[in-house]
């Protein structure tokens, strides 16, 4: 049986990794001899088989091929629907979990319990839909932990480095910035931020658009008309994207599938930078904003790593080493740094300090005593980057005479404003009559390892409580007598 | 020193359509998602209706201000919108990227190209 190991269920690839005897990670190829896997889902209409991995990915029926499902794991109402049937996105993710699992533990035994990786800023409902994903795929999850931490404690662990480290993780969907602190064998987390939405699928599809005008421009026809091609020619403008993080030109030629003719097109590494300039700037302002939630400036980080396979891009090499006046270093494969990471931190997790990634708090009407300045604005309990596992409470007062019910709003987010926080949940607590406004109401927040959230509301007079963790409804998010009925009916599934 | 008194969301909301106009920029996050378009104020003002705002008007810009009040402002617009960004409402998230695009804009500008 395989002790330590830890997956990486990425946008675009996942790959599972275990601990050898040695205390070294090492990948685990899946059954078609590939290091990893596609996160491609493809229903095959004519036998009943879900096929994973790259399989799927080239199967070229869009209407029943499943990509990027990672996107939507924080979306209460996403369905995929395939033959009239209804997939979560935590189904599908446990399609590919399952692929994972049954192909490595031929390899290296039975897999039970897993650590798997999310990015920095996936929220509550990302978090348990993950958890969710794992339990139907029949795997135990150990932890949840931040891929850019899993790639620091490998890149800790394989070069040996002390010190302050900035991680950049530019992946296929997203772009994550960790800094933390490796002192010795004990890692300390100090602040986490991310952007969703921006990664190499964002690249593509800018490649994508100015391969159609150019198409357009030679043959006045459009370049595709259905998903089907659409998704054929984005295979294309990917792979001329990776041929120019080698290359400084790429000659290329597009066709659609009407028989309107051939278009080349002549793309330069100068022309797709300057295509991505803005996005890049994005995200050298989130590693600004990582800086000054760290309080740090940048000759105060040591070693600038490398992270996703977007980090490829020579151009993303140059902004980040004028930004910190020093070479960004890779750790060794960009594609498998977190899951062999993630292997590593499922022995290590004891000493590793992670952070809370986001504020919690609630919305209150607080009023300055000595200024008599009065502002309604997000409340925070819990800031962003306390060590965790943490709990922290705060005092409040009631706002009005005979009020019989406290409504407290969970909110999420850093900004004193509270029309720019998330509100992620809600406690209500019925409260006794003919009480003046004043009363005091305890509001505690908890934060567990996984980064779930709880909250817990204290009627401090009458000593009523009630306590809830952050949950969600929706089409999208399934109960626990669906998650125990689905796990059963996915373990007969066929999936190759 | 502080006293803080619990608000809920549905008492701040009701309270807001009795408080003074709020200025222009203000963000669409999932709070904002009851009183929704906010960011429609500040593609399509009511004085101007046909004319679109420039990068430096959305991001409230003056040629008065300093390098450094910009880079402030720009940083917490950043911040504000990149959140918003994550959206599950498309509407907001389109939205969003226009600002962070402005926002971008503004920056190379003012402190040149990366």
């Amino acid at each position: 049986m395989a002790e330590y190991v830890g997956i990486d269920l990425g946008t675009t690839l996942s790959g599972l990794a275990y601990l050898k005897p040695d205390g070294n990670p090492e990948i685990v190829p899946n059954s078609d001899g590939e290091r990893l896997t596609p996160s491609v889902v493809f229903f095959e209409a004519h036998e009943d088989v879900k096929l994973v991995g790259s399989a799927a990915r080239d199967g070229g029926e869009p209407d029943r091929t499943v990509f990027q499902i990672k996107r939507y794991m924080d979306d209460p109402e996403h369905l995929v629907e395939i033959d009239g049937k209804k997939w979560t996105p935590a189904e599908i993710s446990a399609l590919i979990l399952s692929k994972l699992k049954r192909d490595c533990s031929k390899i290296i035994g039975e897999i039970k319990e897993v650590v798997i990786t999310v990015p920095a800023n996936f929220n509550e409902l990302a978090r348990k839909s993950t958890i969710a994903a794992a339990e139907m795929a029949d795997l135990k999850v150990k932890r949840l932990v931040n891929e850019p931490t899993a790639a620091a404690v490998y890149y800790a662990h394989s070069q040996g480095v002390q010190g302050r480290i900035l991680v950049y993780d530019l992946g296929g969907g997203t772009l994550d910035v960790t800094i933390l602190n490796v002192e010795g064998d004990n890692i300390r987390i100090l602040t986490s931020e991310g952007a969703r939405h921006l990664g190499g699928s964002n690249f593509d599809e800018m490649l994508l658009e100015a391969y159609a005008e150019q198409y357009s421009k030679q043959t006045g026809a459009k370049l595709f008309t259905d998903e089907r091609h659409r998704r054929r020619v984005l295979q294309t403008t990917e792979d001329a994207k990776k041929m120019l993080s080698k290359l400084q030109r790429v000659n290329d030629t597009v066709a659609n599938d009407k028989n309107d003719g051939i278009a080349r097109i002549d793309l330069t590494r100068e022309s797709f930078e300057k295509l991505i300039r803005q996005m890049l700037t994005r995200t050298v302002m989130l590693v600004e904003q990582a800086l000054d939630s760290a309080k740090l400036k940048t000759s105060e980080i040591d070693h600038v790593v490398l992270v996703g396979g977007s980090t490829r891009i020579p151009k993303v090499k140059t902004v980040l080493e004028k930004l910190f006046g020093k070479v960004p270093k890779s750790c060794g494969n960009v594609d498998e740094c977190v899951a062999l990471g993630a292997a590593i931190f499922a022995k290590r997790s004891a000493r590793i300090q992670e952070v809370c990634n986001a504020s919690y708090g609630t919305v209150a009407m607080v009023y300055n005593a000595r200024t008599g300045e009065e502002k309604l604005m997000n409340s925070v309990v819990i800031p962003k980057n306390t060590p965790i596992p943490c709990s922290r409470t705060q005092i409040y007062q009631t706002s009005e005479d005979n009020e019989r019910v406290i409504e407290v709003d969970i909110t999420q987010g850093e900004d004193e404003d509270a029309k720019f926080v998330d509100v992620i949940g809600r406690i209500t607590l019925e409260v006794p009559p003919n009480r003046p406004k004043g009363c005091e109401i305890a509001v505690t927040f908890s934060y567990d390892e996984n980064q779930r959230v709880r909250a817990l509301v204290v009627d401090k007079q009458s000593g009523r409580s009630r306590e809830v963790a952050v949950s969600y409804k929706g089409a999208g998010v399934l109960s626990e007598d669906d998650l125990k009925r689905k796990s059963a009916h996915l373990r007969t599934m066929r999936i190759e | 020193m502080f006293k803080k008194i619990l608000q809920s969301l549905s008492k701040s909301q009701t309270a807001k359509t009795e408080a003074p106009k709020q200025a222009a920029v203000t963000a669409p996050t999932k709070a904002a998602q009851a009183t929704s378009g906010v960011l429609n104020q500040i593609a399509k003002p009511a004085t101007t209706p046909d004319k679109p705002k420039t990068p430096e008007e959305l991001c409230e810009i003056t040629p008065k201000m300093s390098k450094d009040q910009i880079q402030a402002q720009l940083k917490l617009l950043y911040r504000r919108y990149n959140r918003s960004a994550s959206s599950l409402d498309s509407k907001i998230r389109s939205e969003a990227d226009q600002m962070l695009t402005a926002i971008v804009t503004v920056r190379e500008k003012n402190f040149g190209e990366i």
